[in-house]
């Protein structure tokens, strides 16, 4: 199996820390998204993974070898970061050919991929002229070439158009089913909740969450009482709470408190309740709750 | 290593820039040979000795020199080009030992370089012969040692298709890494010839290294005669090949020790 084992990984630009001793694993059959603010460090973390980018200190082993000693690395790793990573002059079945000459596969895998990914019309044209659709199925194809067990995708979803992504979706979910592992970073957190499995969250550097996303969306659940009352609830419910919101003139939001024991704080003091409804985070929500970004100005 | 080599001449043929680069090579050595011999280099400005003679002959092929920086252009677009279509991203990704991938481009380039030179000095051969066969001129050195002095022009070509691919691993800009290759090997290194002091060390730099291979004192003489200065003097053939053998050992070295610690971000 073919995990990824990420240890005090840190990565000094100078005075700058880009990474701080962030240590997290990534699991063999699951999408797992990785997840932070711009300039979080996710990018600089995933090239560490494929030794473009040296650690200052930590490791990152895939498999428990680190990637330079894996024997040809691409039957272990594929990885896609930049949109276009092409000569524009190139034909998609040059670039291809290109790369599938250098991992030493054959000449038939490059038919295979165009066909796999929907460019064997377009295998002939020059990708300077490739839509960004296009870029990214030929970035995938690429990362593909020797049916690889660990895919890292840097924002892939990039410059996709619904349609596009729903196709990305449903081929990283094939993958994934088929015990694959695969790390997606993303920024289209609507588009990550419909696919991943697990979630790294990192902010600064740091780790700040990791684990599946479901245990992840329960601790960041929330109740939406319906009350009357709803000044007095809020000031009863403050203190035991981890955060109670107004959500209209008769609605609150409660976090850190199941329903239960909201009504039963209610109960002692005699306040009404008309509604209690458990309200599932969405992703934006637990990246905004974990990274704090919604409290920033 | 057999893989990545595959892979680099694959790249190399994938575009028609090795089919254009090589009508330049035959451009440069049927055109411009043939054109400096019909014309003689009796009637250049200032005259020169014509072909009948062996300085005639020497100055003639001497100026084939002067096109090294297109090998070493092609040389210096091998790397820089990874680095400006960022293509560099899935090189590393298949080959993490990222010498094999400049050992590769070495040995790619050397080879492609090599191919340059024979279409440069075999044009050349043909124009030469051809244009003192039309003129009715007795060439000033027999054929044998004017294919010699081709084929040290030859192995010269590879030397600077070598040198471009160090320069490109150095400076990875790709337009930063043009200019530094064509404006230093096409103006740059004759300038030098114009600075006081400066101008001794150009038998030891490429360019004097090269010229010193066909013993083409021409243009150097020319500027020493403007300039009211004594002559360069050259260092002799076997030096200025192993000068230029030192260039190409320290740009394979570069080519192959500067991009392994190098981020790529």
């Amino acid at each position: 199996m073919s995990g990824i084992e990420v240890r005090n990984l840190t990565k000094r630009y100078g005075p700058v820390t880009a990474v701080d001793d962030l240590s997290f694993t990534v699991r063999p059959g699951a999408i797992t998204a990785f997840l932070g603010p711009n300039g979080a460090g996710k990018t600089t973390t995933m090239r560490m993974m494929i030794d473009h980018v040296a650690p200052t200190s930590g490791s990152v082993t895939i498999g428990g070898r680190r990637y330079r000693d894996i024997l040809r690395p691409t039957t272990v790793v594929g990885a896609v970061f930049d949109a276009a990573s092409f000569h524009p002059f190139h034909s998609a079945r040059d670039h291809l050919g290109i790369y599938a000459a250098m991992g030493g596969y054959p000449s038939g895998r490059v038919d295979e991929l165009l066909e796999l990914l929907g460019l064997a019309e377009a295998a002939g044209r020059r990708t300077g002229g490739f839509s960004t659709g296009m870029r990214q199925r030929l970035n995938l194809a690429t990362a593909l070439l020797g049916d690889p067990r660990v895919l890292l995708l840097d924002e892939p979803s990039n410059g996709l158009d619904p349609e596009g992504m729903a196709w990305l979706r449903s081929f990283l979910r094939d993958l994934a089913d088929a015990g694959r592992t695969i790390l997606i970073s993303s920024h289209v957190l609507s588009e990550v909740q419909q696919v991943a499995d697990d979630v790294v969250v990192i902010r600064e550097g740091r780790l700040l969450a990791a684990g599946s996303l479901r245990d992840l969306s329960s601790t960041s659940q929330a109740v939406l009482v319906r009350t009357p009352d709803a000044t007095e609830l809020g000031q009863i419910l403050a203190p035991a709470a981890y955060l109670v919101e107004a959500n209209g003139p008769q609605e609150l939001r409660v976090r850190g408190l199941d329903p239960s024991r909201i009504a039963d704080l209610a109960a002692a003091r005699g306040l009404r309740i008309h509604g209690l409804t458990a309200e599932h985070p969405s992703l934006e929500q637990l990246f905004l709750d974990l990274t704090g970004e919604r409290t920033r100005p | 290593m057999k893989p990545l080599i595959h892979a680099e001449f694959r790249r190399l043929l994938a575009t028609r820039m090795w089919l254009a680069t090589l009508f330049v090579a035959a451009l440069l050595g049927g055109g411009l040979i043939g054109l400096l011999a019909i014309v003689g280099p009796e009637n250049f400005q200032p005259p020169m000795p014509g072909l009948h003679t062996e300085a005639g002959v020497r100055a003639v092929l001497g100026f084939l020199g002067f096109t090294a920086f297109i090998p070493a252009a092609i040389g210096t677009l091998a790397v820089t080009s990874e680095y400006r279509y960022r293509t560099v991203n899935f090189t590393f990704l298949f080959a993490p030992n990222r010498w094999r991938v400049l050992a590769a481009k070495l040995i790619t380039y050397g080879l492609a370089g090599m191919v340059y030179g024979l279409v440069l000095s075999g044009t050349s051969a043909l124009a030469l012969f051809g244009a003192a066969a039309a003129r009715g001129v007795n060439l000033g050195l027999p054929a044998g040692t004017i294919v010699e002095l081709l084929a040290r022009l030859a192995v010269a070509m590879v030397a600077y298709t070598v040198l471009g691919v160090g320069i490109g691993a150095l400076i990875r800009h790709q337009v930063a890494a043009l200019c530094v290759v064509i404006g230093y090997l096409y103006g740059g290194e004759l300038l030098l010839l114009t600075i006081p002091g400066v101008r001794s060390l150009y038998p030891w730099l490429p360019g004097g290294a090269t010229a010193a291979l066909t013993d083409f004192t021409a243009v150097a003489d020319a500027l020493a005669q403007q300039l009211s200065s004594d002559p360069v003097r050259l260092v002799s053939p076997l030096a200025g090949a192993l000068i230029l053998f030192g260039y190409t050992v320290l740009a394979s070295t570069v080519a192959l020790l500067k991009p392994m610690r190098r981020d790529v971000v």
